[in-house]
């Protein structure tokens, strides 16, 4: 088992801005799924969507974050990313040294301003204020430069596993000498080239997702970010740690660029190697995170696997129900979620739930208890076949 | 860190598989360094069909090395942008269209972690996987990835390697900040230029990588990154770099500079070129232009140079190459300096046992 600990974190996400807000939307059951409202597109006032309702330019005011060139993507990262390093009490020094590796899980960057990007790709005109703001990494180097970070950096894009990526990352950095810290996790901002993307492939959902359910009819899109402060347990004395990162996985489903094996053979390899990792049996798993994104494809495969992996199915969520499928900071979002459920000993309801898929017959829990918990399995699969677990233990 | 033992390179110049030749150079039509594609014998036609250019690119220089050395336990890749020649006509769809109904092939492709994606799939491989895209640094973390990876399972090997494509999406935009030339591309002049900008390059190199020493094998010896706007702590950082490497004792055999003839990029590399002054200066940037990735073409060309004991004439900084390089002193070491945008650094140190 590892010696990383989570000695920080910080969210916002469409049911809340911080650590509490979200917990507290999550203990009753509430759904921050509702028509998209912040931008014009011809899905607005009509498709659910997980969206943070707050406007961009409000998020500047918030955030003091004014200049040019800064984009919603780069303000809900930044959001999450202060909230974290307050949290755990990270100096000026420490976020400038050397030491500190920052590693952000993100795959629309600026690409939210989708008309922007147009112009400035077909050159109609003069640039706009966004130039260096559309790649994906632009949300992370805006960070590093406007906090003087000088460890290492990078921008992982594995699709909807990226910041579950960009945690294994920060915490292998650490355990290989590069780092003593890492601050990692991911953002990503409703877009219409996400939402038109995934329309095209039929699989946004017209109402509210249900994940596992049996009429379950697509995911519903949504935005935020979450970071994490991880650090060495040695490192971390005297500091209020929130969990232990005991174990983590990334395999490939190498079957299909854009959905699951019917097997589900990357889902199986994601978590059994996480177990692995950990030192972990099956058995030892008491809740999951489920990636649960509600698609027919995804429900059906993550069943499957776990079926093949878990004798007795652990009580599981998917709090993509809540939010909706954040893409690159859905597992950052869901990690820190799987450390509120093992901060508090409680769990969650999992929304929208009626009726059993027919051939797993996998039920998600549905109401909020207080249980105990020791150890929590997160998943998130990705197109391009990106699968990654992370195994989160109480301390 | 750990030692390449295959490796394949398309670029604009002849440097894929059995046509490799780095002795001359083709000079460029127009402003852009555009690649020479090959016939992509390994990749199926009707998946090839449906592949944009940096899917095509980084499968297609992926796939000769695993025809020769096997299914790897991973594949790392790093690219600053992946498909966006598929993200923009994506994008044109959704604007002229008015989001109406679309195809979806377009926006699958435009992910960038479609090559690596690509590739674990034509290979049925289910290993460790992850695409890097933090710019300019997105090789640089691949590699450390790599070399991490190979801490943890001694036994691995794995497939290395980085892609970037000159697309309308980002020759535009960063044409519009003021990133290019836009004269015809004359490469013996380019590092002769006292005006801002460079040209735009783009390709593909692919590394089999893993810990096994053998005759032939190019050992990554040191990595460091540095994001920095400020000369002087790159010439400091540099500094550390060459004293941690014993470089001062031990020097490389030759320094690959990253210039690109951008006028804002020199004092950069001058700061770095000062330290090291004993140290015969070779650059690249003239045979595969720049883009975000273009440090994994200097890589192979290291790679390249390193086993054939020979550097090209026209890489040599000054017109009459150092003495100590004409002297056939055996090449052991490389020493790389890369800048991308004047904000991302890298080092790398590789060598050979000969």
């Amino acid at each position: 088992m590892s010696d990383i600990v989570v000695t920080g974190l910080g969210i916002i996400s469409a049911i809340g801005n911080s650590v509490n807000e979200n917990r507290e939307a999550l203990i009753n059951g509430f759904c921050g799924i509702s028509t998209l409202e912040n931008f014009p597109s011809r899905f607005s006032g009509v498709l659910p969507c997980g969206e943070i309702k707050i406007s961009t330019e409000e998020l500047k005011q918030k955030l003091a974050a004014t200049q040019p060139g800064v984009t919603r993507t780069d303000l809900l990262c930044l959001h999450a990313f202060r909230q974290a390093i307050e949290d755990a009490g990270l100096t000026t020094e420490e976020i400038e040294s050397p030491d500190t590796a920052f590693i952000n899980g993100n795959t629309v960057g600026g690409m939210c301003l989708t008309d922007e990007l147009y112009h400035d790709a077909n050159k109609h005109e003069q640039g706009s204020e966004y130039l260096g703001s559309y790649d994906c990494s632009s949300v992370t180097l805006s960070i590093q430069a406007q906090y003087k970070m000088q460890g290492p950096a990078s921008t992982i894009n594995t699709a909807c596993s990226s910041s579950a990526n960009a945690i294994m990352f920060g915490a292998r950095l650490i355990q290989n000498g590069f780092a003593k810290r890492a601050i990692v996790g991911g953002v990503d901002s409703l877009a219409k080239f996400t939402l038109n993307g995934f329309n095209s492939l039929h699989i946004l959902s017209p109402a509210l997702c249900k994940p596992f359910d049996k009429d379950r009819q697509g995911l519903n899109l949504g935005e935020g970010a979450a970071f994490l402060i991880l650090e060495k347990e040695e490192d971390a004395a005297g500091k209020n740690i929130h969990a232990r990162l005991s174990g983590y996985s990334n395999t490939n489903d190498a079957y299909h660029p854009s959905s699951l094996s019917p097997a589900g053979d990357g889902p199986y390899l994601a978590m059994k190697i996480a177990l692995e990792s950990a030192g972990l049996l099956p058995q030892e798993i008491d809740f999951i995170n489920t990636h649960g994104t509600g698609t027919e494809n995804n429900d059906e495969v993550e069943s499957k696997a776990m079926i093949r992996i878990f004798e007795i199915i652990p009580t599981f969520s998917s709090t993509k129900s809540n939010i909706g499928h954040t893409l690159g900071a859905a597992g950052a979002i869901e990690a820190v979620y799987s450390i509120l459920n093992l901060k508090h000993q409680e769990i969650y309801p999992s929304l929208n739930f009626n009726e059993p898929q027919a051939d797993t017959g996998l039920v998600p829990v549905r109401e909020y208890k207080q249980v105990h918990l020791k150890h929590i399995m997160s998943n998130s699969f990705g197109f391009g076949g990106n699968c990654s677990s992370l195994i989160f233990s109480k301390v | 860190m750990f030692y390449i033992q295959e490796s394949t390179c398309i670029s604009s110049q002849s440097t894929f598989l059995n046509k490799i030749n780095l002795l001359e150079y083709q000079v460029p039509e127009g402003n852009k360094f555009s690649v020479k594609e090959p016939s992509y014998e390994d990749i199926p036609e009707k998946i090839l069909r449906r592949m944009g250019k940096a899917v095509r690119l980084g499968v297609g220089a992926a796939m000769p090395l695993i025809a020769g050395s096997g299914n790897p336990d991973g594949i790392i890749i790093g690219t600053a942008n992946g498909g966006m020649e598929d993200c923009i006509k994506f994008l044109n769809q959704i604007i002229e269209y008015k989001e109406g109904l679309l195809t979806p092939t377009n926006f699958v492709q435009s992910t960038a972690n479609a090559v690596a994606g690509q590739v674990g799939m034509l290979l049925k491989n289910n290993g460790y996987n992850i695409t890097h895209v933090h710019r300019g640094h997105s090789f640089e973390n691949a590699m450390l990835d790599a070399a991490m990876h190979l801490a943890q399972y001694p036994d691995a090997r794995l497939l290395l390697g980085a892609v970037d494509e000159i697309s309308a999406y980002n020759y535009n935009i960063d044409l519009l900040a003021g990133w290019y030339k836009t004269t015809a591309i004359n490469p013996a002049e380019i590092y002769k230029s006292d005006k801002p900008g460079s040209y735009p390059g783009e390709g593909s190199a692919m590394f089999i990588v893993d810990n096994k020493k053998q005759q032939g094998s190019v050992r990554i010896d040191a990595l460091k990154t540095i994001t920095s706007n400020d000369p002087q702590l790159v010439r400091h950082r540099f500094h550390e770099f060459i004293t941690l490497n014993n470089l001062q004792n031990d020097p490389p055999g030759l320094y690959l500079s990253g210039e690109n003839g951008d006028s804002r990029m020199m004092h950069f590399y001058e700061a770095c070129e000062t330290q090291i002054e004993k140290v015969p200066v070779a650059r690249f940037k003239h045979i595969s232009g720049e883009f975000a990735t273009a440090s994994a073409i200097g890589l192979w060309l290291s790679a390249e140079i390193l086993r054939s004991q020979e550097v090209p004439v026209h890489m040599w900084k000054h017109q009459q190459p150092n003495p100590m390089a004409t002297q056939r002193h055996p090449l052991h070491k490389i020493l790389i300096y890369n800048n991308h945008k004047a904000l991302q650094h890298s080092f790398m140190l590789c060598s050979i046992d000969l």
